[in-house]
């Protein structure tokens, strides 16, 4: 394993990982109580959540020692088809919203029947 | 580059052969359940998404739903097993039985703190009249929303926590190389970030 070959503690980086995720965590967290917009809280929270999860990928999985292909195939095919997937089905929301609070109108009155 | 030197360098990163990502067999399966299991949980999260952003009635407030303290404490201890499982890898590839074994304990116990806080969690929103169609806060989707996405990711942690015990158990044995203990560890590392997601997107955003 590559962090343990060049020698000193070979657990300081787990430490120094969980100590930085816990830090993040604990600025998502008292993120509500800064005066901020909405939009701009959702960029920081989303921006946060992807630095974690990179540190996860990175530190706790080991990805950054890995091949390049390997890193390739699991954060770019994820990422990707999670953004394809969520934007194809966003507008798709957007409408279903969008048709749900239009008015209905009294339906005509059905003709008697004799 | 000529067209043959160009091929030679394409197959030397792209190729086939015994190990194309420059990974055993057991990590290149492991990555690649990893990466599918991954995207049940894209399209559970894209769902959550289309149902919010779809949803009429407006979504529930988070901070009247949950006790955000209570969620940053089982964020805390997801993390925190994470880095002692990261640990026990590490001290298996050094040989060290004893620390492998420590710090194996320590993630099972995380696991079960972990899950404990999830069904004291359940039972007070159920006690609190949340049901998969219906809740008192707000938009209906948001109970299924909740129960699918907690109980996908909390059905994890007790696959998670089954494969840290077997791995324990072999590893006293004498039975677990480091290998074993490093894919169980994969396994649980991506418990802990479908947690990051869920976290984020659904309790805080």
């Amino acid at each position: 394993m590559s962090e343990t070959a060049h020698g000193g503690n070979p657990y300081k980086i787990y430490v120094w990982t969980w100590v930085a995720l816990l830090i993040i965590t604990g600025a998502m967290l008292g993120a509500e109580s800064l005066p901020m917009p909405r939009w701009f809280m959702v960029v920081f929270l989303l921006a946060f959540m992807a630095v974690k999860a990179v540190m996860i990928g990175a530190s706790f999985m080991h990805l950054k020692y890995e091949k390049t292909n390997l890193r390739v195939v699991v954060g770019v095919g994820l990422v990707v088809t999670t953004l394809i997937l969520f934007f194809f089905i966003a507008p798709e929301a957007a409408h279903v919203r969008e048709k749900s609070t239009i008015p209905m109108t009294a339906p005509a009155a059905a003709p008697a029947h004799h | 580059m000529s067209h043959g030197e160009n091929a030679a360098v394409m197959e030397a990163h792209w190729g086939g052969g015994a190990a194309p990502f420059g990974a055993s067999w057991q990590k290149t399966m492991m990555w690649i359940f990893i990466v599918t299991d991954g995207l049940l949980f894209s399209g559970l999260l894209c769902g959550y998404g289309f149902l919010r952003m779809a949803s009429e009635a407006p979504w529930p407030d988070r901070a009247v739903v949950f006790k955000i303290w209570f969620i940053a404490l089982m964020t805390f201890i997801l993390i925190s097993s994470s880095a002692t499982m990261g640990s026990a890898v590490t001290a298996a590839k050094l040989g060290d039985k004893k620390k492998t074994t420590l710090f194996l304990v320590a993630t099972i116990l995380g696991a079960f703190a972990f899950l404990g806080c999830q069904a004291y969690e359940w039972t007070e929103l159920i006690h609190h009249g949340a049901r998969l169609t219906t809740n008192p806060w707000g938009a209906p989707q948001f109970g299924a929303s909740f129960f699918i996405l907690t109980g996908f990711h909390g059905s994890h942690v007790v696959s998670g926590a089954t494969i840290l015990i077997i791995t324990l158990i072999r590893h006293l044995m004498g039975k677990t190389p480091a290998q074993g203990v490093e894919m169980a560890g994969l396994y649980w590392h991506f418990v802990d970030l479908v947690w990051v997601f869920i976290f984020t997107l659904f309790y805080l955003v």
